[in-house]
């Protein structure tokens, strides 16, 4: 696992293709920066719905990092496809982390905070960043080549997902109250609520955290699910 | 000649399309073998099972008897961007595959030294050539001990210069002790250094010869043998290129050897029972039939 891992984050490096999504995300953290004060919780919650975009992006470009007829190549040298897939997600889930420590930590290494900061902002503010990290990877996934035969279409399905997502987080709309559906549909607004109640707090309630465990869990169901049908099919 | 691999009676489908169907034949050792047959006949598919990769719907591959072989198998991949050194590559490919690090470190050295590749093994795999390209590609497939080579395709793509560089490394393997099975859809390439070629249509492998340009001629031999009498015996001195049961417990066998054993063989077969269903000179029957008439002519 550690040669895959090392192996396909190489290759993605010396590919350049981290280049256009790192690098926008970096401008709207600077941009989203340049008056203050700011806000902190709301901040955070901008830039985490920013990243859950951005993270689209780098998901497909890190599964379609490797030349398709080499990555067969190397599937057979790893003598196990499964492997192989988890090591490309765990690469995305460590881009998002640090993409997410440098969302976190960026605003207040440069003050631009109301003041007031606390750690339980940090550690909200971070869980907000990586939990939509984890999820954004989850969904894009079933949108890449291994599943979605031309590259247009991976674009489209993934920027569709997430939009979706976030505009059923939103809407608060009637289909909401079927029960059941709000464990199905991507649980994008939990973070959003989490992250509305404005600054003015000194603890968080246990609720809230079982929230965010939720996003995670829920999103290495459908992380399971995609690693399982990409290893059942049996194209070599 | 021992028999390095062998098919018995081996079966392959994909839903409704036959791939091959009752296939038997054997391969010796250390030669190069080619898989000839137009697009869609299913050498890719005789491939993976010889690699391991598939295995067929019924019937058997046999390996030097039941002792294990080392196999590389090459698919058929024109990869274009490896963004690594050759030397970068090949370690991380044997990293990945679990490789003890010093180990790998001589085995890369030594395949840079078969392919020629010192010179090559730090520039970016990138800016090769298609020919230098197949090199690393054919190298990670041997990082590993290899006493076969799978090739899927390996001409496809390659300008004449690269073929017989292709041919010459070939001849390396060989003397390496190496044996490799290779496709290819036409068969005249590599005819210089292939020694046998086997043709796959219609689902059977219709002919099989010994294709090397021969210092000695060699006789086509077809049998007919009673299923309850055993070859193994046979098998050591001649290689068995086709088998095909017939009805009533008989089948078919069909060999070819060299003229100067053709007596020996016949009679050893005749001994067993075997009546003679065949027997022709495998090429240059022309030949034979002139200086037939020649001798004619004299008297
Ligand atoms: N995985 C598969 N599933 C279904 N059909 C297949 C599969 N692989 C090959 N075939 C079919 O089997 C036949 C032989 O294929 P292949 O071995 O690739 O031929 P070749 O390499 O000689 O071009 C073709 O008709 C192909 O469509
Ligand atoms: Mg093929």
């Amino acid at each position: 696992m550690k040669g895959l891992l090392h192996y396909q984050f190489a290759n993605y490096i010396r590919t350049h293709k981290y280049v256009p999504p790192v690098s926008v995300f970096i401008m709207i953290l600077i941009i989203n920066y340049t008056f203050i004060p700011n806000p902190i919780l709301d901040s955070y919650s901008f830039t985490s719905l920013v990243l859950f975009f951005i993270m689209g992006w780098v998901t497909i470009t890190i599964l379609h990092a490797e030349d398709q007829g080499l990555q067969q190549l190397t599937i057979l040298h790893a003598k196990n496809k499964s492997g192989y897939y988890l090591a490309l997600v765990i690469n995305c889930a460590f881009v998002g982390l640090i993409l997410s420590i440098v969302a976190v930590v960026y605003p207040i290494v440069f003050h631009v905070f109301k003041p007031g900061l606390l750690t339980i902002h940090i550690v909200i503010g971070f869980l907000a960043h990586f939990s939509l990290v984890i999820l954004s990877i989850a969904l894009s996934l079933f949108f890449t080549r291994e599943l979605v035969k031309s590259n247009v279409n991976s674009w489209w399905g993934v920027i569709s997902i997430l939009v979706v997502s976030l505009a059923l987080a939103v809407a608060k709309a009637d289909i909401l109250k079927v029960k059941i559906l709000t464990w199905i549909l991507p649980p994008l607004r939990y973070s959003l609520e989490i992250m509305s109640v404005g600054d003015k707090f000194t603890s968080v309630p246990v609720l809230v955290y079982a929230q965010f465990a939720w996003i995670f869990i829920y999103s290495l169901i459908l992380i399971t699910i995609f690693i399982v049908v990409v290893s059942k099919s049996r194209k070599l | 000649m021992d028999v390095f691999i062998e098919l018995k009676n081996v079966t392959k489908k994909f839903k409704n399309i036959s791939v091959l169907e009752g296939v038997s034949l054997s391969i010796p050792s250390r030669e190069i073998t080619a898989i000839v047959g137009k697009n869609g006949s299913g050498k890719s598919t005789l491939l993976k099972m010889i690699g391991g990769l598939t295995k067929p719907d019924s019937g058997q591959i046999i390996f030097q008897n039941g002792e294990p072989v080392r196999i590389g198998y090459v698919p058929e991949v024109t990869p274009v961007v490896i963004p690594f050194t050759p030397r970068e590559y090949l370690t991380y490919m044997g990293k990945i595959r679990g490789l003890p690090i010093e180990w790998l470190q001589k085995r890369i050295n030594s395949l840079l030294e078969i392919f020629h590749m010192e010179e090559n093994q730090n520039t970016r795999i990138e800016h090769f050539s298609k020919g230098m390209k197949q090199k690393v590609i054919i190298m990670q497939a041997m990082l590993e001990e290899t006493d076969l080579l799978i090739m899927d395709e390996p001409l496809s793509g390659l300008d004449l210069n690269a073929q017989t560089e292709f041919e010459r490394l070939l001849i390396s393997l060989k003397e390496r002790d190496i044996s490799v099975i290779l496709t290819c859809h036409e068969t005249r390439l590599l005819e210089k250094v292939v020694d046998r070629i086997l043709v796959i249509h219609q689902c059977q492998i219709t002919y099989t010869r010994n294709q090397h340009i021969q210092d000695e001629p060699m006789n086509r031999i077809v049998f007919e043998l009673s299923n309850t009498v055993s070859l193994n015996l046979l098998r050591e001195k001649v290689t068995i290129e086709k088998e095909k049961e017939t009805s009533s417990g008989h089948r078919l066998i069909e060999l070819s050897v060299s003229k100067e054993q053709t007596n020996k063989i016949v009679r050893e077969f005749l001994d067993r029972g075997a009546t003679i269903q065949l027997l022709a000179p495998l090429e240059g029957e022309n030949d034979f039939y002139d200086s037939f008439k020649k001798g004619v002519e004299i008297q």
